[in-house]
């Protein structure tokens, strides 16, 4: 009698929640929506319209002064990117040629200084400091004028004439290709900020007892680099690889990104062949990363994700 | 962290006098060779990124006879500082360093808080389409720029926002903006690798879903929002492309944004004079100060960036 009493005096003190009927799961549903529903606005106005109008745009022929103006073209903008424009394919093929160079350079050079910053030896913090140095103040434009001015190849490679070696022994297309290279050399490297800090992270994750035990089996250090750290960091690589591609081509730095800018903005105001440009570039940048994953996802070693 | 150095340093085996004939002094030979040649190879690697400043420097102060001398390569005949003012003026220092901030403070505040937000949401709770709209995160991040630029521009300029910094403050507050989804990402990894009591004990305690966000989770996540914070504001700073078509009007130019003007406004600023001023020399003392801000941060949170992957725990 008493208890009951008091039950029900405890029921009056705590009011009645109004949301009892909603089920735990349906109420964290909502929660989840309410936590991603800015970017799913973003999403919707600053990405996904965008992208179906530029798409749009792409068939249509619409200059910059007039923007009202809207003139339906068919194919004609991305016949013309193909057949009629000189300047086009020329530099997506200069684009696509330098990527496919700077990625190779970027990933070694990064994953190479990685674990040397990984070293335990004295002062490795410092050097850490110093390679980081890029990332934040590798300015597109301050690079640009450093470029103007010849601060590339040359200073590296004083004294060796590369190109001269490479044109006697392999081709003069290698030559090209190498000499052009040599001379971004030095601002490809810079690119390798964000790529040294995610190898960084993916050494230290992994685990000491592996290097030990390979050491008991009498691994050495060349061995246990092939054996243990490559197959462990494979996964960060890939991860790095896509981040490393989506990088460069999407970087200012780039005869393609210059081009669709001048069409649109600087002289050229042609907005529809503009965004006929980005989206050829787009559907060529999404194939190539399909294919390098779809390639490399092959040799991913998945430590505990799976048997095979 | 402290533990985990504690038990990576090896047993200190004491061994007898003789046993240092053999084996173990050939071993501490051969380290000793390892660690001169990892150092010889971490200078190289440190030349690379120095070289660029060294030479901004060094060019900098060089008078135009320097500049057409070629036995001076590195060190000038003599120190000579009037490109720095001619730069800062010319640049209009102040304003564009102003507008820099207002643009990189600004968007790496949005994109802070609104990352910080859809990350927990993406990481925390559990809701149907949560995968696929994760994939579309992803997505996003492959999209260039340069694509939608254009449809951008036309949204952007019938908002009236050409020439305002809303273009890069606004979307930033919905989780885009530059690599805003690569941020969601960072917030979302660092997130799921928290432990889970902390904000069950929240929740039975009768705090809201928002409450534990913002009281619990966001506290704890402080190394992930430092480091978010820096990053965008250091991309923001650097960036040039989306500045360069919003922006249209010198005085609201970023200061990289400068560089690119600097002949025409070092001749307003003395009055027609640019062609006797302007040379290499003038370009890299301008080109210095536009680094000045980001590197002087840089020597002050250093630490941050250095350890930042392995704060935010992004890769797991």
């Amino acid at each position: 009698m008493k208890v009951a009493v008091a039950r029900r005096e405890v029921d009056q003190l705590v009011p009645e929640p109004r949301r009892r009927r909603m089920s735990l799961t349906t109420q964290r549903m909502f929660e989840g929506y309410f936590f991603v529903s800015p970017w799913i606005v973003g999403f919707l106005v600053f990405l996904l319209w965008p992208l179906f109008q530029s798409l749009f745009l792409s068939f249509n022929e619409l200059q910059a002064t007039s923007l009202t103006d809207l003139k339906w073209k068919g194919i004609d903008n991305y016949k013309e990117a193909f057949v009629i424009d000189a300047r086009f394919l020329p530099k997506l093929w200069q684009t696509l040629r330098n990527n496919l160079l700077d990625v190779p350079v970027i990933m070694i050079f990064s994953l190479f200084s990685a674990i040397l910053a990984n070293q335990k030896i004295k002062g490795v913090i410092g050097f850490r400091a110093v390679f980081f140095l890029p990332l934040v103040i590798g300015s597109a434009q301050v690079i640009k004028q450093l470029f103007a001015q010849g601060v590339g190849g040359a200073t590296l490679t004083q004294g060796v004439n590369i190109q001269e070696l490479v044109f006697e022994y392999i081709g003069p297309d290698a030559a090209a290709g190498v000499s052009d290279l040599l001379n971004r050399l030095l601002f490809v490297l810079w690119k390798t900020g964000v790529q040294m800090l995610i190898f960084l992270a993916g050494l230290n994750s992994v685990s000491p007892v592996l290097y030990e035990a390979a050491r008991v089996d009498g691994a050495t250090d060349w061995d246990r680099f092939w054996k243990v750290t490559l197959p462990l960091l494979s996964p960060v690589i890939l991860v790095n690889l896509v981040y490393t591609i989506v990088d460069s081509f999407t970087d200012t730095f780039n005869s393609v990104l210059e081009y669709i800018q001048m069409t649109a903005f600087a002289g050229g105001f042609r907005l529809g062949y503009a965004a006929a440009l980005g989206w050829i570039y787009f559907v060529v940048v999404f194939v190539v990363l399909f294919l390098v994953v779809r390639v490399t996802n092959r040799y991913v070693f998945y430590a505990g994700d799976r048997s095979g | 962290m402290a533990s985990l150095t504690a038990s990576a340093t090896p047993f200190v085996v004491v061994r007898p006098k003789w046993y240092r004939d053999g084996q173990v002094v050939r071993r501490r030979t051969v380290t000793f060779l390892q660690r001169a040649f990892t150092y010889i190879v971490l200078i190289d690697i440190a030349f690379v990124f120095l070289v660029p400043i060294c030479y901004i420097l060094a060019t900098s102060l060089k008078t135009s006879q320097d500049l057409s001398d070629p036995t001076i390569v590195w060190i000038p005949s003599g120190f000579f500082w009037i490109n720095y003012p001619l730069a800062f003026f010319s640049m209009a220092y102040v304003k564009s360093l102003t507008n820099s901030l207002y643009i990189s403070l600004g968007s790496a505040v949005g994109q802070t808080i609104s990352c910080a937000f859809v990350g927990y949401g993406f990481a925390r709770i559990r809701f149907p389409g949560r995968d696929a709209l994760f994939a579309l995160v992803l997505f996003t991040f492959l999209v260039p720029p340069q694509t939608i630029i254009v449809p951008l521009f036309i949204l952007y300029k019938n908002l009236g926002w050409i020439n305002t910094y809303n273009p890069f403050v606004i979307p930033s507050f919905f989780g885009h903006g530059l690599k805003g989804a690569l941020f969601v990402v960072v917030f979302r990894q660092f997130f799921k690798t928290l432990p889970w009591e902390l904000e069950e004990a929240a929740r039975i305690d009768g705090a809201s879903a928002f409450g534990t966000w913002w009281r619990i989770m966001v506290p704890l996540a402080m190394p992930a929002v430092v480091v978010v914070f820096l990053f965008s504001v250091v991309w923001h700073w650097n960036d040039f492309f989306e500045p360069f078509i919003y922006l249209n009007r010198m005085e609201y130019f970023t200061l990289p944004m400068r560089l690119s003007v600097l002949s025409p406004s070092l001749d307003t600023a003395t009055g027609g004079q640019a062609s006797e001023l302007f040379n290499e020399a003038l370009v890299m003392a301008a080109v210095f100060l536009v680094i000045l801000p980001p590197l002087s941060i840089y020597l002050f949170t250093q630490r941050f960036f250095v350890e930042s992957i392995d704060r935010t725990g992004l890769v797991e």
